[in-house]
């Protein structure tokens, strides 16, 4: 069709002359943010998600190496009141967006800690077919890392995880376009105490 | 076909209720947008692109990067609109803005050149379609359209919301479930209803656009066999509803295209699920079919491009070669490994009201047609300012921009 070569000309020539800076940002994660500024900010959640965001407590998140569009997703998701949490929300209400995108800028760029968890071997077996079936490997990735606004998984705490999918079935826990409640509406409690355990066990890079 | 998947077809929800009890080793439903891939296709890794719910400052955006015609300028017009969406504009110059994943309407005042974000609705659910009548402003949200009347002497202390229509989604139906909303020339209030995925069959009130009348609340189904249609408009001069579809994902790189499409009357079929882009039945729902049956499209908008608001331009700034043209904010590719849109596309009318041109009008978001992501801002919808001006949406970075023009 001739309307979209003459497009993709077009948008190749615009690719031509707007090279490395924008590829930078993008690399970053949450372009225009600043990592420092984010280390003074995020001094108040090492409390409970622990030293650069890894959580030693089973019920709270780690977040270090998060993508940053989660992080700021999630922030938002607290402060606008569509995902509560009796901690968080109060914490969150004061933020300002450029306040999240440098948080997530700083959680981001910080290395996961090797998860503490450790799988019961029947479920570490078990698990990888679950997160076939479940779809979890569909938005998640094949490693479970996560991408753009999708969180990795991969050696997570592993009461928190319990927790996210309970309350994504019981349709308790904000849920960003559906997905997650359509995943955890076939899971009983079985389902979920492997697929728990089995990711919260397993390495991140 | 295994029997599960042709329950699926009746109701992507209906059957992941059906298979859960029954036989626990079943696969579950796929996500939405994963829906319809070949077996080829599961190792793909083209994934949708997630707006940054907290917005982008303009100053860390490059906009030296966006191009328009000589004569044309574009501009920031207004920063801090998490997420904006559709845009509707008041009589006295409020500029309403919507949220799809965000649970807000904004209301952008221009005071003296200086441009102020008001949260005008909180707590709202899906609320993407918003259009201004007569001094009232009507929200679509995902199950309800409400009114908000005297709204702009109202901004800000907005009044409660008195319902229109509600049960418009009662199936809490997967897929495409937000919905755009316009007034039409008969003064009943035009919006669509998805696709409950992203090739599945519909439901009667599915995949269609529908009109209510804000006087009675009684609902027609105007428009059939379109998949997921997030922009319309009617024709000045023939009166005559002309509207965007977004055409199905994973059936190639360069197919299906998405449409522009005319609906002359009440009652005509556009395809979906059967027939793309008027002339290309679909593998598996197209057997048994013919394309003719259904109306075609005016225009192929292109390939997976995410044609989403489009707007006739009635204004007077623009050169007079561009008055009644079609604009199309083209929101770009996900399910395409060479990306493409992600601008303002251009589409010029005969005086017959036939396409003889189109044409990208405004590019420069998207940066590297292979990179993931591969751009840095995404137009969701266009408005005609009283000035004939125009203003975009970008939900990618919560802006609008406004594009003017100067001899």
């Amino acid at each position: 069709m001739r309307r979209s070569r003459s497009l993709r000309g077009g948008a190749a020539a615009a690719a031509a002359f707007a090279v490395a800076l924008p590829l930078l940002f993008f690399a970053a994660g949450a372009p225009g943010a600043d990592i420092e500024a984010g280390r003074k900010k995020a001094e108040v959640c090492a409390a409970c998600h622990g030293p650069s965001g890894n959580s030693s407590n089973p019920v709270i998140p780690s977040l270090a190496g998060q993508p940053a569009q989660f992080i700021s997703m999630q922030l938002y998701q607290f402060r606008e009141g569509n995902r509560k949490d009796a901690q968080m929300t109060p914490l969150a209400a004061n933020l300002s967006n450029a306040d999240m995108n440098d948080l997530a800028a700083f959680f981001a760029a910080q290395t996961p800690a090797a998860p503490s968890h450790k799988s019961d071997p029947a479920n570490t077996a078990a698990g990888p077919k679950l997160t076939q079936q479940f779809n979890c490997v569909q938005c998640h990735g094949p490693r479970l890392l996560g991408q753009q606004h999708i969180p990795r998984i991969a050696g997570q705490q592993y009461d928190y995880l319990r927790t996210q999918l309970r309350a994504f079935k019981a349709k308790t826990r904000a849920d960003f376009d559906g997905n997650m409640s359509a995943a955890t509406e076939p899971l009983n409690d079985k389902d979920i105490e492997v697929l728990a355990d089995y990711i919260s066990g397993l390495v991140t890079p | 076909m295994s029997p599960v998947s042709i329950r699926c077809l009746v109701s992507a929800l209906a059957c992941a209720g059906l298979i859960a009890p029954a036989a626990a080793q079943a696969p579950a439903a796929p996500p939405s947008w994963k829906q319809g891939m070949t077996p080829e296709q599961e190792k793909s890794t083209l994934h949708p692109f997630a707006p940054n719910m907290t917005g982008r400052p303009a100053s860390e955006l490059p906009l030296d990067k966006l191009k328009v015609p000589d004569g044309f300028k574009v501009e920031v017009w207004a920063d801090g609109v998490p997420e904006a969406r559709s845009l509707a504009l008041g009589d006295k110059g409020t500029v309403f803005v919507s949220n799809r994943i965000g649970k807000n309407v904004y209301a952008v005042v221009d005071r003296d050149g200086k441009r102020e974000v008001k949260t005008l609705l909180k707590g709202l659910n899906t609320p993407n379609g918003v259009a201004f009548s007569k001094g009232t402003l009507y929200v679509a949200e995902r199950d309800r359209i409400t009114r908000y009347d005297g709204i702009e002497g109202k901004l800000d202390n907005p009044p409660e919301a008195k319902v229109v229509v509600d049960g418009l989604d009662p199936q809490n139906q997967p897929g495409h479930f937000w919905k755009f909303l316009a007034m039409g020339p008969d003064g009943k209030l035009y919006y669509n209803v998805g696709a409950p995925g992203n090739i599945v069959m519909p439901g009667y009130f599915q995949a269609s656009i529908s009109r209510v009348d804000p006087r009675t609340g009684v609902v027609e189904n105007y428009a059939q066999g379109v998949r997921n249609s997030v922009g319309f408009d009617w024709n000045p001069k023939t009166k005559q509803l002309w509207f965007t579809d977004n055409g199905r994902d994973w059936l190639g790189e360069d197919s299906p295209s998405d449409e522009l499409n005319v609906a002359k009357r009440m009652g005509e079929n556009f395809g979906y699920p059967y027939c793309h882009q008027g002339d290309t039945l679909d593998p598996e729902f197209g057997k048994h079919r013919s394309c003719k049956d259904f109306t075609p499209p005016v225009l192929k908008l292109g390939p997976h491009v995410a044609s989403l608001g489009m707007r006739f331009y009635t204004g007077k700034m623009f050169p007079a070669e561009y008055r009644d043209n079609v604009f199309v904010a083209r929101h770009g590719s996900w399910n395409r490994n060479t990306k493409q849109g992600y601008d303002i596309y251009r589409v010029v009318l005969s005086a017959q009201g036939k396409v003889v041109k189109a044409e990208p009008f405004l590019t420069g978001f998207l940066i590297d047609e292979k990179a993931d992501p591969p751009m840095w801002g995404r137009p969701v919808d266009v408005l005609v300012m009283k000035d004939g001006s125009m203003l975009f949406s970008d939900d990618y970075n919560g802006i609008l921009y406004r594009i003017s023009y100067k001899k």
